[in-house]
């Protein structure tokens, strides 16, 4: 397989590049060893940034936000909340911190805006009754789902190749350039070359795994996060807590839910990205003292994603930073690769703007970049992926012969016709996993306990799926939900995991082999 | 036999107050009643409502080796169960891996009395059971996998008959009643029942409507135009067919009487498959049991209990409530069966699951992160589940010091320790048995 650039690693960075790149005309071939958004781009906080939160430690990346959650606000309307955010502290916060805050935005021209501790609990009630300071922000949700998606339809649009389930496993080289790479099917284990000019290695935490396969190193250190999804939505605004950066100090609303995180723990490996039970407890109490009924409500899932942290050398030694790094392998003698890691989601334009310069300039491509003025077209892609939206189309439109699927979130057959087509479009087979990945199907209450048993006898009913295959990908769908809820389960959540295990187990029996009955 | 009436205060004394009705609960009344023991039996819903309708006795021996799989990594499958076609031979190697089991505690024969009482009792209900001679007979479930259980109800009969004998099976799915899908079932079932078919059909007078509920249904055939429709839609499907299966669409109450209706119509015999929730097969046992026991003379309340105290002579006091009034039971021996953390016999506060209505000591993992298997599917169960009230022989709750915490409060049903009913497929047979030999104690005792 021949292309111009061979981009690795579809998050919200890689899809971005794949856009930009193919809108100045460059032919890419864009790869995942998993499915979109596989990496932190689908375990993230989805807080689009005003900056706020960074003008203390990083007035660069503050800076950054700043611009772009304007832009993307702008350009892609349809992935963002815009909600606004506030900025509380409570009793036991530290004061000068809280006076200096005003100051520091002001210093970036971030907007900040004091208000009354009273007009803050109006706003939202669940604040904590010992505030003692509030500002607000112009920060937004963002749906990083969407807008990933939405990047690589748009991408696809101008030529762009997309192949999920292909990891890269290695690279050719000769005289200082990369040849090509050798991908491997992660689903079926056929492995092919694909040649390039230009290699990007957009891989996030996986960035040294990559690029240690051409033989340079990008020394990094994981850090791991953990987040919490409430049942229901809890807050309207982003609320962030007004203190230097530590556990639990943000909750983000998205439509029907909220996210309570994150935690920062260094992992050696990214083998075993889970949440576990002690880092649940954490947050719960950390964010508790925010808002305090994140102790009685219910939790829907619990994710983790890691951040990569790349050392960089400075005088005083060792320093980390969470802005982005780009790399451009020149200097470790390889003229036809980069690499681009670590930031924020917030910021995935602008990093992907930054790549393609170098890549485009190599390719003697002189066309400027266009994502910054032109609109990111919204796809049918991303469409049943946010909370409750199939909740609100499915309202909205009456339709007798609609059947729900899933209950919790309002998915119906329709739609999960509409999620098939679009998957064998792209070459993929509609299992659950992947129908799942695109909808809203499992992250309701019941967890997957029904609907991915509906969704099992609907795909068999249109005979997308034969054999026992819909039984097995009913265990690997349920033991999906399960890793994300597994940790969360702590009381009251224990009913409804009996009531889980007495269907799939004590009447299915599908801890046994199937058929071995 | 009835307990005294209501006294002057109130108060309604009895000799055996039964709290919870589940599985349990009804069956431990049942068999009090059987011994002419005053009763009192107090219970909210149960998880009944949900089960398949079968009794189950036993059928899987989960693995019981135990492995720390906190240090290990991401895996699917891992250790072994053992299916066993012969129940009692299976129970001979469940109380040897598990010798706490509550089975350990019991002879082949106290459960065979328990299962031949209150199979009785569901026949006296209007609900004929048919109980295996020797092997697990099984059903077809809607995932379309087999389900080794012990008695199969009436109307689950010929599914069972059919799968031994390997008939030609056409399952019947309605357009519009999701989650129960005839190709599924098909598609799952051909390679050990090459006879098996799947085929879809509009229930008259539906044919556009979204959401389907067995329950309406069931009503719907009620209306005797409607069910000749639904008959005339079946008929053209089963030509070349010894049996039909059928989503369990046949109602609540009459579902014996639609079927053998159906079966004059179409020439076939029919048989029906359980359901998810609501699990109309669940609510049959449930409604039949319930509205049965009175007639026993079982005095129920569809109460809470919150607290049971001692009176001055010896004996357990607690108070329910009937609409408006609150009555206070008197009773000499208690017996809960509040069931596990779904019936709220089981509770958790600051991360430690607790007995709720007594405070009994509760057999359980050291702490949460040792609650759950990282598979949900582990071949070994969880070990949360084999969580609950340790009991002597004859089914009295344990105290910390592993005396009897009372010599005339026992325990009976999944709220037992040392149980895994879901993976072990023996949810009513420990309730039944563990009731029988409860309440037969109490007798005895008197
Ligand atoms: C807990 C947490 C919370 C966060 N919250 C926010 C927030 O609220 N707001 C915000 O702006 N940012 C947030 N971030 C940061 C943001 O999520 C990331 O910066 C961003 O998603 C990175 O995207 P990426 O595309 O660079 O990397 P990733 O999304 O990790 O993508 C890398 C991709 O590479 C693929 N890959 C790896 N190896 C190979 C291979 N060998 N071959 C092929 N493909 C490969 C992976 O499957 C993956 O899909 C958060 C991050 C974390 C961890
Ligand atoms: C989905 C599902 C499918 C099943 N399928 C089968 C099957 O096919 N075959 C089979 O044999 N078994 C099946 N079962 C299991 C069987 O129903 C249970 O094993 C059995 O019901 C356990 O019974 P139990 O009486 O111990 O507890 P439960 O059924 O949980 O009943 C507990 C009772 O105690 C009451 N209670 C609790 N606390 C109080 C209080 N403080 N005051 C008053 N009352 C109280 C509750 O209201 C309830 O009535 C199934 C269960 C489920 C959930």
């Amino acid at each position: 397989m021949n292309t111009h650039v061979l981009i690795i690693g579809a998050g919200t960075t890689g899809t971005g590049i794949a856009r930009d790149l193919s809108l100045r005309g460059i032919q890419c071939v864009l790869v995942d060893k998993g499915d979109i958004n596989a990496g932190a781009s689908g375990a993230n906080h989805g807080l689009l940034h005003s900056g706020a939160r960074y003008v203390f430690k990083d007035g660069e990346a503050a800076v950054e936000c700043r611009d772009e959650s304007r832009l993307l606000k702008h350009l892609a309307p349809q992935c963002i909340e815009d909600t606004g955010g506030l900025f509380v502290a409570v009793e036991m916060d530290d004061d000068n911190y809280i006076a200096d805050f005003p100051g520091m935005c002001d210093k970036y021209h971030i907007p900040c805006k004091m208000i009354s501790t009273r007009e803050a609990r109006e706003l939202e009630p669940c604040l904590a009754p010992d505030l003692k300071a509030a500002f607000a922000v112009e920060d937004a949700v963002v749906d990083p789902f969407m807008l990933s998606l939405d990047n690589a339809a748009d991408a696809q649009l101008h030529g762009t190749t997309i192949m999920r389930n292909t990891a890269v496993t290695g690279f050719r080289k000769e005289n200082g350039q990369i040849t090509s790479a050798t991908v491997l099917n992660t689903r079926t284990g056929e492995t092919q070359e694909i040649e390039a000019l230009q290699y990007v290695n957009a891989t996030g935490a996986w960035a040294d795994t990559v690029s240690a396969m051409a033989g340079v190193n990008i020394p990094m250190i994981y850090s791991k996060g953990s987040l919490l999804v409430t049942q229901d939505r809890i807050n309207q605004q982003v609320i962030n807590r007004l203190r230097r950066a530590s556990d639990a100090d943000i909750l983000v609303p998205g439509g029907t839910v909220s996210i309570i995180g994150t935690t920062s723990v260094e992992i050696d490996s990214l083998d075993e990205i889970r949440p576990t039970p002690e880092e649940v407890d954490s947050i719960i109490k950390e964010g508790a003292v925010m808002v305090p009924e994140l102790e009685k409500t219910r939790y829907i899932r619990a994710y983790a994603g890691v951040r990569p942290l790349v050392s960089t050398q400075n005088g005083q030694g060792r320093s980390i930073t969470r802005n982005y790094t780009l790399k451009d392998h020149l200097k470790d003698g390889l003229e036809n690769f980069i690499s681009i890691t670590g930031g924020k989601l917030t910021t995935y334009r602008l990093m992907a703007e930054k790549a393609s310069d170098i890549i485009a300039r190599r390719l003697k491509n002189y066309e400027p970049c266009l994502t910054a003025e032109r609109e990111l077209p919204a796809s049918k892609k991303g469409e049943w992926t946010e909370p409750a939206k199939s909740a609100r189309l499915w309202m909205n439109k009456k339709d007798p012969k609609g059947t729900l699927i899933c209950e919790c979130e309002m998915v119906s057959e329709q739609m999960v016709n509409h999620i098939v087509d679009s998957l064998k479009s792209e070459g993929a087979r509609p299992t659950l996993r992947e129908v799942g990945n695109r909808s809203r199907i499992g992250k309701g209450p019941c967890q997957g306990t029904f609907c991915s048993f509906r969704l099992a006898s609907y795909l068999y009913g249109t005979e997308e799926l034969v054999d026992t295959e819909g039984l097995e990908q009913v265990r690997e769908f349920v033991n999906e939900r399960w890793k994300g809820f597994m940790p969360l389960v702590r009381d009251k959540e224990l009913m409804r995991v009996e009531l889980q295990e007495s269907f799939l187990c004590g009447l299915f029996g599908l801890e046994k082999e199937i058929h071995d009955t | 036999m009835t307990p005294e009436t209501v006294d002057s205060k109130n108060i309604l004394p009895c000799k055996l107050a039964v709290i919870g009705a589940g599985m349990a609960g009804i069956a431990a009344a049942v068999f009090a009643a059987n011994r002419n023991i005053p009763t009192v039996q107090v219970g909210r819903v149960s998880e009944i409502g949900f089960s398949s309708g079968c009794l189950d006795l036993f059928a899987t021996l989960p693995h019981p080796e135990v492995r720390s799989e906190y240090s290990q990594g991401e895996h699917t499958c891992s250790g072994s169960t053992q299916a066993f076609d012969h129940p009692f031979e299976g129970i001979e190697h469940l109380v040897k891996a598990y010798p706490s089991h509550p089975y350990a505690r019991l002879t082949r024969q106290e459960i065979e009395t328990g299962f031949d009482e209150f199979m009785q009792f569901m026949a006296g209900a209007g609900i004929e059971y048919h109980c295996g001679t020797d092997t697990n007979p099984r059903i077809i479930t809607p995932a379309g996998t087999l389900k080794s259980t012990w008695c199969v109800p009436s109307f689950m009969q010929e599914g069972s008959r059919a799968i031994e004998e390997k008939k030609r099976i056409l399952i019947v799915d309605i357009k519009g009643l999701k989650g129960f899908g005839a190709l599924q079932i098909a598609q799952n079932l051909k390679k050990i029942l090459p006879g098996v078919q799947g085929k879809t059909i509009t229930f008259p007078g539906r044919e556009t409507s979204g959401d389907l509920h067995c329950e309406h249904l069931g009503r719907d055939l009620e209306n005797p135009g409607l069910f000749d429709r639904f008959a005339q839609t079946l008929m053209p499907h089963v030509k070349d067919v010894d049996v039909v299966g059928l989503p369990a669409i046949l109602g609540i109450y009459r579902f014996d009487a639609a079927r053998h209706k159906l079966e004059q119509v179409i020439g076939k015999k029919v048989f029906e498959i359980p359901t998810l929730a609501p699990s109309v097969t669940g609510m049959r046992i449930k409604e039949a049991s319930l509205s049965r026991l009175p007639q026993l003379g079982v005095t129920g309340f569809s109460s809470l209990v919150k607290q049971i105290d001692m009176d001055s002579d010896g004996d357990f006091m607690f108070n329910v409530t009937r609409g408006l009034e609150t009555v206070t039971v008197k009773a000499k021996y208690l017996l809960i069966a509040t069931g596990r953390f779904m019936g709220r016999g089981l509770v958790v506060e600051d991360g430690i699951i607790r007995e709720q209505l007594m405070g009994l000591p509760v057999y359980q993992p050291r702490n949460r992160s040792q609650w759950f298997h990282r598979d949900f599917f582990h071949a070994q169960g969880h070990p949360i589940n084999r969580a609950g009230v340790e009991t002597d022989a004859c089914f009295r709750p344990l105290d910390i010091r592993g005396k009897v915490f009372h010599p005339r409060l026992f325990t009976a049903g999944s709220l037992i320790a040392h149980q895994d009913w879901k993976r072990e497929k023996s949810g009513a047979g420990v309730s039944i048995a563990s009731a029988i030999k409860a309440v037969a104690t109490i007798a005895e005792q008197g």
